[in-house]
């Protein structure tokens, strides 16, 4: 097999596991994205710190005992705030990000349809502009890390955060389990909850 | 044990299973987990055909040359749609055409506003993406777990966009 048709099914292959578990995560439905933007929903964030801890405990020990050498991005100030900014607000209004679009789209919501084609049409804007873009906003920088800027090995760093992040779900999940944020329907739409459930007391009185 | 016909795994499960791709992201494709740039990929390739002038941006033409990195992107966005397909019809999860959040958090019932709704917030999330090069999985998830200062400025920025945006423009669903 050529590499690149191998590096096709190795990303068929790792896909398949990625939206496996962003539909059983439930971290794909619009009201998951839309309540953890709203502070009323904590699954996207706990899913998210979780994979974060995992990828920088398999990191530390990959580039640790030399298997890979890490591949941050340059640090662009101004480009990393202002595209942050657009993408977030993009995201609140979607329900999704680029990557769980796709997780819609395969459980069969329509809209997310709509979101894949606007996306598209977005970075097809961003590659026309991209000449103006680079010079007027993105400029240059360089790769740093955190533990370059302490002084101290990647490895060190990388389990430094794996243990907070441990920490700080712990005390999430004390102040919150993740279960409450379910939904009846496991969409993430708690108002359905109540909704049935107030209509459940009121049903003798009517 | 979480099973594959469960309709819910914890949050923890699944994403020890995301955080774990960083493995073969790594030793395979000398890359890290990332979703965004596949868009310019396939959005180029596309336009490319009626517009070859657009192939004589260099940002465009490295997007869409047809090696593994590329190649390897578009592969694992495809195959989201499929694994998360899968999880679906395992657990029966069946899903409407529309999730009945958005009737609260638009105040609309229309389909058609949704839509277009949702074809803006796309057109956002992607050039926010490429202006920082990155989305949630290339800054987030990779760019987090390598420590890296800019993709922490950008996770902040888009958390920052995200609940602004969620709090003063949608309602409280």
């Amino acid at each position: 097999m050529s590499s690149v048709a191998l590096a096709i099914a190795t990303g068929l292959l790792m896909g398949v596991v990625f939206g496996f578990a962003l539909e059983k995560s439930r971290v794909f439905e619009p009201g998951m994205i839309v309540g953890q933007m709203q502070l009323r929903n904590f699954i996207m964030i706990k899913v998210f710190l979780t994979a974060v801890a995992t990828g920088a405990l398999v990191l530390a020990a990959l580039h640790g005992f030399g298997y890979v050498k890490l591949v941050p991005k340059a640090a662009l100030y101004s480009a990393d705030i202002v595209g942050g900014l657009i993408l977030g607000a993009g995201i609140a209004l979607a329900g999704a990000c680029p990557g769980t679009t796709l997780a819609q789209i395969g459980v069969g919501y329509r809209d997310a349809i709509f979101t894949l084609v606007g996306g598209l049409c977005g970075a097809l804007a961003f590659a026309y502009g991209e000449p103006w873009f680079a010079k007027s906003l993105i400029g240059t920088g360089e790769k740093i890390i955190f533990t370059d800027l302490v002084g101290i090995p990647f490895w060190q760093g990388a389990i430094a955060l794996t243990i907070a992040i441990v920490i700080v779900l712990v005390l999430m999940e004390r102040a919150r389990s993740w279960r409450a944020d379910l939904g009846a329907d496991v969409d993430g739409n708690l108002d359905a909850n109540s909704a049935t459930k107030a209509h459940g007391r009121m049903a003798p009185a009517e | 044990m979480p099973s594959l016909y469960d309709k819910a795994w914890s949050p923890y499960v699944a994403g020890v299973a995301i955080g774990l791709l960083q493995i073969p992201a790594f030793l395979m494709i000398e890359t890290a987990l990332g979703a965004s740039s596949s868009y310019v990929t396939v959005g180029a390739a596309i336009a490319g055909w009626i517009d070859p002038s657009l192939l004589k941006i260099d940002y465009a033409a490295k997007h869409i040359a047809a090696n593994a990195k590329n190649l390897w992107q578009v592969a694992l966005v495809v195959g989201i749609a499929i694994g998360a397909f899968l999880s679906m019809k395992l657990s029966g999860a069946r899903r409407q055409p529309i999730s009945p959040i958005w009737t609260r958090a638009l105040g609309s019932s229309s389909p058609g506003l949704r839509y277009a709704v949702a074809f803006g917030a796309g057109f956002l999330m992607l050039l926010g993406a490429r202006i920082a090069d990155g989305c949630t999985s290339g800054h987030g998830l990779s760019g987090m777990a390598q420590l890296s200062v800019g993709s922490t400025v950008a996770v902040a920025a888009m958390f920052a966009g995200g609940i602004l945006t969620a709090t003063l423009v949608l309602r409280r669903i």
